[in-house]
Formats: C-alpha cells, sequence, structure tokens
C-alpha cells in the first residue's frame, strides 16, 4: 500500500506524542532528585547526588529494597513452578482442561484492592479465615499470626500475589506447551516415558521462552508493587513490608520530601530498566519479521 | 473398557487438580460465602460454613458506600479504554503493517514505555493534571490512564495486526485504497477480534488500578472504587460481611468480563506479553 510522509506523522503522531511526554516526565523526575525539593514547590537549585546519600544512608530504604528483592524470588519462583506444573497436569487431563483452567485463572482479573481486602481477611490472626479453618478442623498448632509477624508478613502478601498470579504463568506454559510438536511426546510414549520423564527431558527444555516471559512479566511486577502492601499491611508491622513503591509514594505524597521521592524512583527506574530493556530488545527482534 | 480404564488411570491426576482448585477457590468462597451472612452469623466466627440465608442488605450498605465510586470508575474507565484503544490501534497498525525507517526503535521504546513502573511518573503526572487544572476529577483520570495505557494498547493491537495476511492490503491497494480508508473500513472491521480483546484488557486495568486512581483523586466527588473500596476496608473494620460484599461488587465488572469474555482475555493477556 502506498503511503506518504504525512501518513507517517498523522498516524505516529499518537503515540510519539505519548511517548515523549513519558520521556519528558522521567526526565523530570531525574532532574528532582537533584533537587533538594521538601514541600509544595520545587528550589530548583542543584543539590547534586545528596537525596541519595541521604537515602543510602536510612535503613528504611535498604529494608524497603530488601524486600523487593525477597518479592523477586519468593513471588516469581513458586509462581512459574506451580504454573508450569498446573499447565502440564491440565494437558494430560485431557478433556478436564476447559474446566479447571478458569479455576486457576480468575483470581487475575480480580482488583489488587480487593484481593488485599479479602487476603487481610483470610490472614486476620484474630478474626481471620485460616487460623479460622485450622482451629476448626482441630489444626490450631498450626494458627499463625501471620501478618501481624513482622518476619512472616513480607511472606504473607507474596503468597497472596501467588494465588492471584499463577494463572497467568499457568496461561502462558498452557500455549508453550501445546507448540510443542504432537510427535515428540508420541515418540516418548512410544519409548515407554513416564510422564514424569515427559515433563523432565521434554516439556521443561521446550519451554523455555515462556519462562523468559514469566519471569519478565513478574519481575516487572515486583518492582512496581504497592497495592496489595497498602491495603493489607500499610508497610507495617512498623516498617517490615514497605517496598520501595510504597516507600515512594509516602515520601512524596504524605511527608512532602518531593526530591527523596524522585531519588526513590530514579532507583525503582534503573532496576525496571535492566529487567525491561532486553525485554524490549528481545521482542522487537522478535515481532519484525 | 479401553475408555475406562484410561479414565482410571487419570483419577489420581484429577484428583490433585481438584484439590488445587479448591485451594484456589477458598478465597472466592470465603468473599460469597460471608457476604451474604446476617450480623450474628459472622460473630459466631464460622466462616467456613455457607450462609443460612441470603442477607441482601450488606450489599445495599456497600452499594451506597460505593455507588459514587463506581459511577467515576464507569465515567472514567470506558472513555479511557476506547480512546486507548482507538489511538493505540491507529498507531499499532501503521507499525505493524507498514515498514519503514524507524519502526523497530518505536516498536522498542513504546515497549519500554508499557512496561514502565508508574511510580517513575507519578508525580510529574501530578504535576502535569495539577497545571492543566483537571487535578481530581474525572478528565483528568481519563487523561492519566490514556497516557499511560495507550503504550499498551499499541503494542498489543500491533502484536495482533501481524498475524493479518499481506492480501488484506494488496487486494485493498489495487482499488485504490490508503492507508486511512484501510484503517476504518478494512481493518477495524476485519480485526475486531483482536480490538475487542485489547479494550477488555485495558478496561480490566483500568477499572483495577489502585496507585494512580489514589494519587489524582481527592474526597468522594471523583474517587474511583478501588480507592473507596480501600475506604471501606478501614472504616468498617471487623465488620467482615460489608467487606466482603464491597469487594464483590467492585469486582463484578471484571468478573462478568472473565466469565462470559474469558476467551478474549486470555488472548488479551497473551498479546500483551509479545507471544504473538
Amino acid at each position: 500500500m502506498r503511503y506518504n510522509r504525512v501518513h507517517i506523522v498523522l498516524f505516529l503522531a499518537p503515540i510519539l506524542v505519548i511517548v515523549l511526554l513519558l520521556c519528558g516526565m522521567i526526565a523530570w523526575t531525574v532532574a528532582v532528585s537533584m533537587d533538594n525539593w521538601v514541600g509544595m514547590a520545587p528550589v530548583w537549585k542543584f543539590y547534586g547526588l545528596q537525596n541519595y546519600v541521604t537515602l543510602f544512608k536510612m535503613e528504611r530504604f535498604w529494608g524497603a529494597l530488601q524486600n523487593n528483592l525477597i518479592w523477586m524470588v519468593a513471588f516469581i519462583i513458586p509462581s512459574a513452578a506451580l504454573g508450569l506444573l498446573l499447565a502440564y497436569g491440565l494437558t494430560l487431563s485431557g478433556r478436564a482442561e476447559t474446566l479447571f483452567r478458569p479455576l486457576f485463572l480468575y483470581p487475575l482479573a480480580l482488583s489488587f484492592v480487593v484481593t488485599g481486602t479479602l487476603w487481610a481477611w483470610m490472614y486476620d490472626p484474630e478474626a481471620g479465615v485460616i487460623n479460622n479453618i485450622l482451629r476448626g478442623v482441630g489444626l490450631s498448632g498450626l494458627a499463625q499470626p501471620w501478618i501481624a509477624d513482622p518476619r512472616q508478613a513480607t511472606y504473607c502478601l507474596i503468597m497472596a500475589t501467588v494465588w492471584q498470579y499463577t494463572g497467568f504463568a499457568m496461561t502462558l506454559y498452557l500455549a508453550a506447551i501445546r507448540d510443542i510438536p504432537v510427535e515428540i511426546f508420541e515418540a516418548a510414549r512410544v519409548d515407554g516415558a513416564s510422564a514424569i520423564g515427559i515433563f523432565r527431558h521434554i516439556v521443561v527444555p521446550n519451554v523455555t521462552q515462556a519462562t523468559m516471559v514469566t519471569i519478565g512479566m513478574l519481575t516487572i511486577f515486583s518492582l512496581k508493587v504497592f497495592d496489595l502492601v497498602w491495603v493489607i499491611t500499610f508497610g507495617g508491622p512498623g516498617i517490615s513490608t514497605e517496598v520501595l513503591g510504597f516507600f515512594m509514594f509516602v515520601a512524596t505524597y504524605r511527608q512532602a520530601f518531593v526530591g527523596l521521592g524522585a531519588a526513590i524512583s530514579v532507583i525503582i527506574l534503573i532496576l525496571a530498566i535492566i529487567v525491561v530493556v532486553p525485554y524490549a530488545w528481545w521482542s522487537m527482534k522478535r515481532l519484525q519479521t | 473398557m479401553n475408555v475406562k480404564k484410561k479414565w482410571l488411570s487419570k483419577l489420581p491426576l484429577l484428583l490433585v487438580l481438584t484439590v488445587a482448585a479448591l485451594v484456589w477457590l477458598l478465597p472466592m468462597y470465603t468473599m460469597v460465602a460471608n457476604s451474604l451472612k446476617t450480623q450474628q452469623e459472622i460473630s459466631r466466627a464460622q466462616y467456613y460454613l455457607p450462609p443460612q440465608g441470603l442477607e441482601s442488605q450488606n450489599y445495599v450498605t456497600a452499594f451506597g458506600i460505593l455507588k459514587q465510586g463506581l459511577l467515576n470508575s464507569v465515567l472514567v474507565s470506558v472513555p479511557a479504554t476506547l480512546i486507548a484503544v482507538l489511538l493505540g490501534s491507529w498507531s499499532g497498525f501503521f507499525l505493524a503493517r507498514m515498514r519503514f525507517k524507524y519502526s523497530q526503535t518505536i516498536f522498542f521504546t513504546t515497549t519500554i514505555a508499557t512496561f514502565l513502573p508508574y511510580q517513575v511518573v507519578l508525580y510529574p503526572l501530578t504535576r502535569l493534571l495539577m497545571t492543566l487544572n483537571v487535578i481530581n476529577t474525572r478528565p483528568g483520570l481519563i487523561l492519566a490512564y490514556l497516557i499511560l495505557n495507550t503504550p499498551m494498547a499499541m503494542l498489543i493491537t500491533a502484536t495482533f495486526f501481524q498475524t493479518f495476511p499481506v492480501e488484506l492490503e494488496e487486494a485493498a491497494a489495487l482499488d485504490g485504497c490508503g492507508p486511512v480508508t484501510f484503517y476504518w473500513r478494512i481493518l477495524l472491521p476485519v480485526g475486531r477480534l483482536a480490538i475487542i480483546s485489547t479494550a477488555i484488557l485495558i478496561f480490566t486495568f483500568i477499572w483495577n488500578e489502585f496507585l494512580i486512581a489514589m494519587a489524582m483523586t481527592q474526597g468522594p466527588l471523583a474517587q474511583m472504587a478501588t480507592p473507596v473500596l480501600a475506604g471501606l476496608k478501614g472504616n468498617y473494620a471487623q465488620v467482615w460481611h460489608i467487606q466482603m460484599a464491597g469487594a464483590m461488587i467492585t469486582s463484578i465488572p471484571p468478573l462478568i468480563i472473565f466469565v462470559f469474555l474469558g476467551r478474549y482475555f486470555v488472548s488479551g493477556l497473551m498479546a500483551g506479553t509479545l507471544k504473538g
């Protein structure tokens, strides 16, 4: 189809305006992170890296960063592993797949505020559903303080998110398993391979791409965690469940340390770039055929 | 005989899957069952039991609190989704179907924009809405969601459009059809499933979103359902049945989408991860 310069401008103007706007906002954030902005208005006087120095001296910052790293590990690995196992299980189950699939995927459609409201109650140490059920079936020994215990609280939040995101990993893996040629499975079955053998030697090596996508997506997610922390624990007990996204919000909007908040945003940006740029590069290469 | 044997061999697997599914359904069961209980039933603290009757009063109470928020959510999510999908598919079509020098660069940048954590642009976005005098209003929220979701709309539609056969344009070009006519007359109708999938996904994202909704609004006038629900949770501490009714009401639109249009939801999701 013939097109000219006018068409290029006409069609790409919306996305270019938005992308430039976002770039401008990022530049603004970086600039503000080097400004001693406390309160209502910026002072626009170069403050160097002083905000970062202040940040790195704060135990609260390192706690939040550490929690983000815990999120990455403790959230991604179980979600991906469970997702893969479920996907394989569903594939083996044959026609039951259609019945089971939505039961694992539906949490993904819910808002984090909804899951937060729900799981805050599930985890409530006194009147919570989980402890209630454990006591009800005579397992009161297993009842925990859950989110009231600063050592457990972050893991409790993560468990709720694993519940919500396993279906996402499962969906990606289901598609990946479906893409493996049927002949490979049949050949393996003829050779007498067991279901576990097929899983280890055929499924796992053939879904690496889905694993990359899953890990990439879930890493990005774990960097922007905010809602669940806000709704379930509000960073507590104490500051034990704070993450960078939460700390940034509190510093900027509640305490008006705008310069410091911008510095936290820049840290989040750097962490995001490490994941997003290779991902975007890889997807760009794949898409342009 | 053979069929029966095959079924039997699957029994352990089906049992494991059933147990897992029950675990996954437990939170939903908790939410639904307890949202229908009376105050007395809740105070008996046997949350795993089903409700004795259907206490609709909880829903009336929760709806009364959420009413304005739900209205705002509709009035923000629907226009923001429509415009984002329109603009995104407009650019996405050109990028996916026309080859030119910078298409890869634009695609690359848009992917980054799509997956950028909102926190990185949150405060400048707030200032932008303040400068434009639309902070704490529905148009302001629409603008914010538009800026943040159009890149994703472009990415998803472009992923879909790439899979369409080349003949589509070739035939149209023979008839002397230019890109604008092609987009309106052929691509939108032919690609309607792609458009629907994208719209469904983006609507769900905006409806469920919390950070922007909270940062850009204060007070009930423009507040969307998610911050109102978070407020309800605080104000009705320990009043579990009202909390659960509120959570259920807020979930109704995305759950309806998931139940009736789940196929599109999933295909949008897959395209969103660029696994086209």
